[in-house]
């Protein structure tokens, strides 16, 4: 009741609808119909205020719009933020203040023919389900709205921490520390590693991978190209020979 | 457990669909155009020296404030469309806009500074007629609106109502104009058409009738059009029958006093209708004793009013246009004369003695594809040296806005006829010559094995100069500072990029004026007029030729068709240059019904236009002998459809081989019930590229891909929310096979439509739930095709599977289409106009009637989502981020040569192009793609090789000694 009290001009208003209304009833075919040939008298006002915390309205209010059902009715914002959209006939609407900067959650208002206001929460799947929010509307910002995406940015610890590097450097210091801790000069231990490496090399015919890569990094860098090609032969050939 | 497992799927589905723009990206690809309309009022912000704005009132339902000195948008307020959101009058005075909407049914006061409302006030309902602001003893503090029956005053501080009075003897007098001369007094004008002026005086401060008054005047009928007030308050009015100037008192009210215009040694143009402007600098004061007659087309004259004496100051001939103008307190007029064909000169006159000013000639080159020049906006301003110096705004026929700033520098256009685009096509910029001496080579048929080689080389060797000059260019510009280095674009250098991602973009509009926009950067590179184009016409754009068939050039075809008399005309032009071609179009003499493009090309690679008039007879364009020939062989396979949604009747007919038709089938919706809103087909130029759907079980379920299929939409006539309903047809265009009908009921319109591969998506307002929904239809042959190589409509015997889902869509829509790509590869997206703004790019994925509710196996194993009833609007996928598009009419897309990038183009009052991908870009690198990472690797590796090759041999080496 005491926002009725504050808006003495609406009440009015919306009494005066009230008396044509119950005039109308009778003959009422259908709310569209109905609506559409009255040319005054149970048209409404919703009203309302958008709030954007810690942002001026003159910063934004330039680019606000509301928006009742879609375009169907448009209302303006005021310099401070309130709005008013004028002339709707009673019904159940969704009303959005739309910017392009600020999210704003659209309320239900609905305007009973005797144009009494109630607003609440939108929700599509259960269109009857009442949630009260204050009317006259306040439609606080919910924050900026985020139209962007984050670009994935690289970053050392994502590059050490991916599973395809752990199996790499984890080998790797494994093949480089094991000989400091193990004696590598100890004949015997060095003949089981032989064996064990002839285990997991099965296929001794196969072209090593490293060799090819020395090969074709020291063909590519010799002074001359016989000299070169013999000497990459010759250090190509000779670990190969030493492994049989 | 299961629901998390659920959710996760959920994430990770969403993540991959993800198609969002990434900061840096901003302007990349992508540019808007902001316009406002067609301008109805327009006021320069003149309270500060210094400010830059001009407020423009438009056509389009638009309150906007520009930058004058950029032709920017300062803030841009759009109203509803239709009469209700019509800007009646706009008055301006001080930092308030005062804005009289929708035939006077809201006042509107915005604060000129801010772009915010100030108030806004509903007023009694009646037909506006004029509005002003009421001055007294100097200041300004209320606006008058006069209706039909009712004058009311409002204040401007809060638009409170000060009095409202209903006018005297309203049912016979036609009350038109309303004035104040700043004495507190405030001047009602109505007139008894063919018998008397009223005037009814009303005190300001109460509303009281001081005095009413009724004058002979018996051939006035329209007060605003031929009469002014001038001077002391002195009505003058114009009177074209006994061709005089006619005079009364507004104070004393008399009698009218006669002047004919020959004692003043003037002659009016016959069949002109001679008209008068005057002039009051500020509402509180009286307006000047000088004013215009406009006597022609091409004259006008000032003329003073001195004691009841008229004298004439100077005679305009020739003058196109003319305008009055105060600054401080001087008033100057400006009048545009014509100097020469393309070019036309605007001076300044000193209003009280018709002196020309000196230095004040200012040159405005008419464009020759523009309009004439309309309206003449001139801001005023006075100089260190208190002379007045001026900027004029110049608004053409064809909506064009030129901000011109003396001797003749333009400093901006505008062109408004952007803000009502119509129908728009993108055409591919044409090969370099290079390119074309490179295709040339492949089109030609082999002349030898020899020539052949040296063809070769020489091509080559072309391609290799122009290499060279592209490096020596880049190294060129890279030793000029970057400010300096511009890549201008013209129409001489436009060129097929690699990608094909820069077009043309060929835009018709509402007012007749076509452009040529490069898609890249958004100028425009041509423009042309079309000033015989009726206000109400339909607009269909084809291309006939692509530029794919060096060296004919491309081209376009407008059909521009009268929408009351069924009469068209073609428009056959060059869609990259603009200009009219050579070729000579068709006319027309009969009612056109229906055009068709067809695939069949002559023997200059046009494609075949047939047109079909009202009496049934079809007529082709280009129709040499060889289109004829052609026509004739292929007559049987030629089918078309015509709609009479007045009827309800859709009607498929077949060509004959003499051109004739003959009726197929006929399919009537009984108008009684239902109304047919759209039809619509399949876009010829998309691809399908895969057949069916693998399941889970690795069967594979068959598209049906009609390409003949026609959806049609209708709308129940009943509008009763318990009733209405709508319908959707899918009709195959050449048997009138009903393939499939849905309704859904309780539903009504608007209903917006994509038809495209097998699927039909369409979105309607559910009257009962009071929300918005979209529905998809997906068609399918079922487990085998039965003609996997050729589709006939005659020959497909079983009837296809018929899937259909329906969701919750928590906004209203504008528009709606689907994005288009070379082969059809990529995943669809349907791009979504919102009535805020944004365009929203939603993944088919979400409709797609597979969706399952319970999730199995094998959905999985699909990548079904499973069924949600509601589809969620994320703001990560608007395309546009906050460059919101007003009024979003219409999204074309263009595939681009690279199968990941549809090109979009979403106009309204707006127009907005961007790049969208809809399965990300897995053709192109991307645009964050890390060089610097994978060329620092690679130089790491290698130097880890050298030194651990160095390593080795150093090792081996101590080996070999030990």
């Amino acid at each position: 009741m005491s926002q009725r009290g504050r808006m003495p001009l609406l009440w009015l208003f919306i009494q005066a609808g009230l008396v044509l209304v119950s005039c109308f009833t009778d003959m009422e075919t259908g709310p569209g119909a109905g609506v559409s040939t009255q040319p005054n008298g149970d048209k409404f006002k919703i009203e309302g205020r958008a709030i954007v915390p810690g942002v001026k309205t003159q910063d934004w209010v330039s680019t606000a719009r509301v928006l009742v059902e879609g375009e169907e009715y448009v209302g303006f914002l005021r310099t401070d933020g309130s709005f008013a959209v004028n002339d709707i006939p009673s019904g159940s609407y969704v009303v959005e203040v739309v910017t392009p900067t600020y999210r704003f959650e659209p309320v239900r208002v609905d305007i009973t023919s005797k144009g009494k206001m109630r607003a609440r929460l939108v929700n599509y799947i259960k269109t009857s389900e009442v949630i009260r929010q204050p009317y006259p509307l306040q439609i606080r910002a919910s924050g900026p709205h985020s139209y962007f995406m984050k670009r994935e940015t690289w970053g050392w610890t994502d590059f050490l921490m991916n599973p395809m590097v752990m199996m790499m450097v984890l080998p790797l210091l494994i093949i480089v520390l094991l000989p400091k801790v193990v004696n590598t000069n100890d004949p015997e231990m060095r003949k089981e590693m032989e064996q064990s490496m002839n285990m997991l090399n099965p296929n001794p015919e196969l072209p090593d991978v490293s060799e090819l890569m020395t090969k074709l990094f020291s063909g590519s860098k010799g002074s001359s190209k016989a000299g070169s090609s013999s000497s990459s032969g010759s250090k190509g050939s000779r670990p190969a020979a030493k492994r049989r | 457990m299961a629901k998390l497992i659920l959710l996760l799927l959920k994430l990770c589905i969403l993540f991959f669909v993800v198609d969002a723009v990434f900061e840096d990206q901003v302007g990349k690809f992508d540019w808007r155009q902001q316009y406002v309309g067609k301008v109805r009022f327009s006021h320069f912000d003149t309270q500060l020296q210094s400010s830059k704005k001009v407020l423009v009132a438009t056509e389009s339902n638009v309150f906007a404030a520009l930058n004058s000195r950029t032709g920017e948008l300062f803030w841009r307020h759009v109203d509803k469309t239709g009469p209700e959101g019509n800007i009646d009058a706009l008055l301006h005075h001080a930092q308030d806009a005062v804005l009289v909407v929708g035939n006077g049914r809201m006042l509107r006061s915005w604060d000129v500074n801010v772009g915010g409302l100030n108030w806004e006030m509903l007023l009694d309902t009646g037909s506006f007629q004029s509005a002003c602001l009421v001055g007294q003893q100097g200041t300004v503090k209320h606006v008058a609106v006069l209706k039909k029956t009712v004058i009311s005053v409002h204040y401007l501080s809060n638009g409170h109502q000060k009095w409202v009075e209903n006018l005297p003897e309203s049912e016979t007098v036609d009350y038109q104009t309303v004035y104040s001369g700043g004495n507190g007094q405030v001047f009602v004008l109505g007139v008894v058409p063919h018998s008397h002026i009223t005037i009814v005086v009303y005190s300001m401060e109460d509303g009281e009738i001081i005095k009413q008054v009724s004058v002979e005047a018996p051939w006035l009928s329209n007060i605003p059009a031929s009469c002014a007030v001038v001077g002391q308050g002195t009505l003058m009015c114009v009177d074209s029958t006994t061709m005089s100037l006619n005079t009364l008192d507004l104070h004393q009210q008399l009698q009218m006093t006669q002047i004919p215009l020959q004692s003043l040694g003037l002659e009016v143009d016959p069949d002109f209708h001679p008209s008068l402007v005057s002039h009051q600098p500020n509402p509180a004061q009286k307006p000047l004793s000088e004013f215009f007659l406009q006597l022609g087309p091409e004259r006008y004259l000032l003329l003073q009013l001195n004691n009841g004496q008229i004298v004439t100051l100077r005679d305009f001939k020739p003058a196109l246009l003319s305008s009055f103008v105060t600054t401080g307190e001087k008033t100057v007029a400006a009048v545009m004369s014509p100097k020469n064909k393309t070019a036309c000169s605007i001076n300044l006159f000193s209003s009280d003695t018709g002196r020309r000013l000196l230095d004040t000639t200012l040159i405005f080159t008419v464009d020759p594809n523009g309009g004439k020049p309309e309206r003449l906006h001139v801001q005023a301003f006075l100089k260190k040296d208190d002379s007045v110096g001026y900027r004029v705004m110049v608004q053409t026929e064809d909506h064009t806005l030129t901000f011109i700033q003396q001797p003749g520098r333009v400093m901006w256009t505008r062109e408004e006829a952007l803000s009502d685009v119509v129908t728009m096509e993108m055409v591919d910029l044409p090969l370099t010559g290079t390119q074309a001496e490179l295709e040339g080579e492949f089109g030609k048929k082999a002349d030898g094995l020899l020539s052949m080689v040296l063809k070769r080389l020489s091509s080559q060797l072309i391609m290799l100069q122009a290499w060279i000059a592209h490096l020596w260019k880049l190294f060129y510009d890279a030793r000029k500072p970057r400010s300096q280095v511009k890549n201008e674009v013209s129409i001489e250098n436009l060129s097929r990029d690699e990608f094909n991602l820069q077009k043309m973009m060929v835009m018709v509009t509402s007012s007749g004026k076509l452009f040529g926009i490069d898609s890249k950067t958004g100028e425009i590179l041509w423009k042309h007029y079309l000033d015989n184009v009726p206000k109400n016409a339909a607009f269909k754009l084809m291309v006939q030729r692509t530029t794919a068939h060096f060296p004919h050039p491309p081209q376009c075809t407008l059909l521009i068709k009268d929408k009351d008399t069924g009469l068209a005309t073609l428009h056959v032009f060059n869609p990259i240059f603009g200009r009219k071609s050579q070729v000579t179009p068709p006319a027309l003499p009969q009612p056109i019904l229906q055009s068709l493009l067809l695939p069949l090309m002559d023997q200059d690679y046009a494609k075949v236009l047939l047109l079909v008039d009202n009496q049934y007879k079809v007529s082709a364009f280009p129709s040499t002998k060889n289109v004829l020939q052609q026509l004739q062989e292929t007559a049987s396979s030629i089918f078309f459809f015509l709609i009479d949604s007045s009827q309800g009747r859709l009607s498929g007919y077949r060509l004959r081989t003499d051109l004739s038709t003959e009726q197929v089938w006929e399919v009537v919706i009984p108008t009684e019930v239902q109304k047919i809103v759209s039809v619509k087909g399949k876009r010829p130029n998309e691809h399908v590229h895969s057949q069916g759907r693998v399941m889970g079980d690795r069967s594979v379920l068959y598209k049906y891909l009609n390409p003949n299929l026609l959806a049609v939409v209708t709308e129940s006539t009943d509008v009763h929310q318990e009733r209405s309903f709508i319908g959707i047809l899918l009709i195959d265009g050449v048997t009138g096979r009903i393939i499939h009908e849905a309704v859904q009921r309780k539903a009504r319109g608007p209903v917006h439509v994509v038809h495209s591969e097998n699927w039909v998506v369409y979105e309607y307002w559910s009257t009962k739930s009071r929300r918005n929904e979209f529905s998809v239809i997906e068609l399918y042959e079922g487990m085998e095709l039965y003609n996997s190589t050729v589709f006939s409509s005659l020959d497909r015997p079983h009837a296809p599977q018929v899937l259909q889902q329906s969701y919750i869509f928590p906004s209203s829509i504008s528009t709606m289409e689907a994005t288009l790509t070379e082969k059809g590869i990529t995943s669809r997206h349907l791009l979504i106009g919102l009535p805020s703004g944004g365009i929203l790019s939603l993944p088919k994925m979400f409709l797609d009637p597979r969706r399952p509710e319970i999730i199995s196996e094998q959905s999985r194993e699909e990548n079904l989502i499973p069924y949600s009833p509601e589809l969620i609007i994320r703001t990560e996928w608007f395309i546009n981020y906050n460059q919101t598009v007003g009024r979003v009419r219409g999204i074309h897309t263009t595939p681009s040569g690279l199968e990941s990038t549809c090109l979009v183009v979403a106009y309204g009052l707006d127009i907005y192009q961007t790049r969208v991908y809809p399965s990300k870009q897995f053709d192109v690198l991307k645009d964050d793609y890390d060089y610097m990472l994978i060329s620092s690797v690679l130089f790491a590796l290698f130097f880890a090789t050298m030194i651990s090759k160095r390593l080795a041999e150093v090792k081996l080496l101590n080996r070999a000694w030990r």
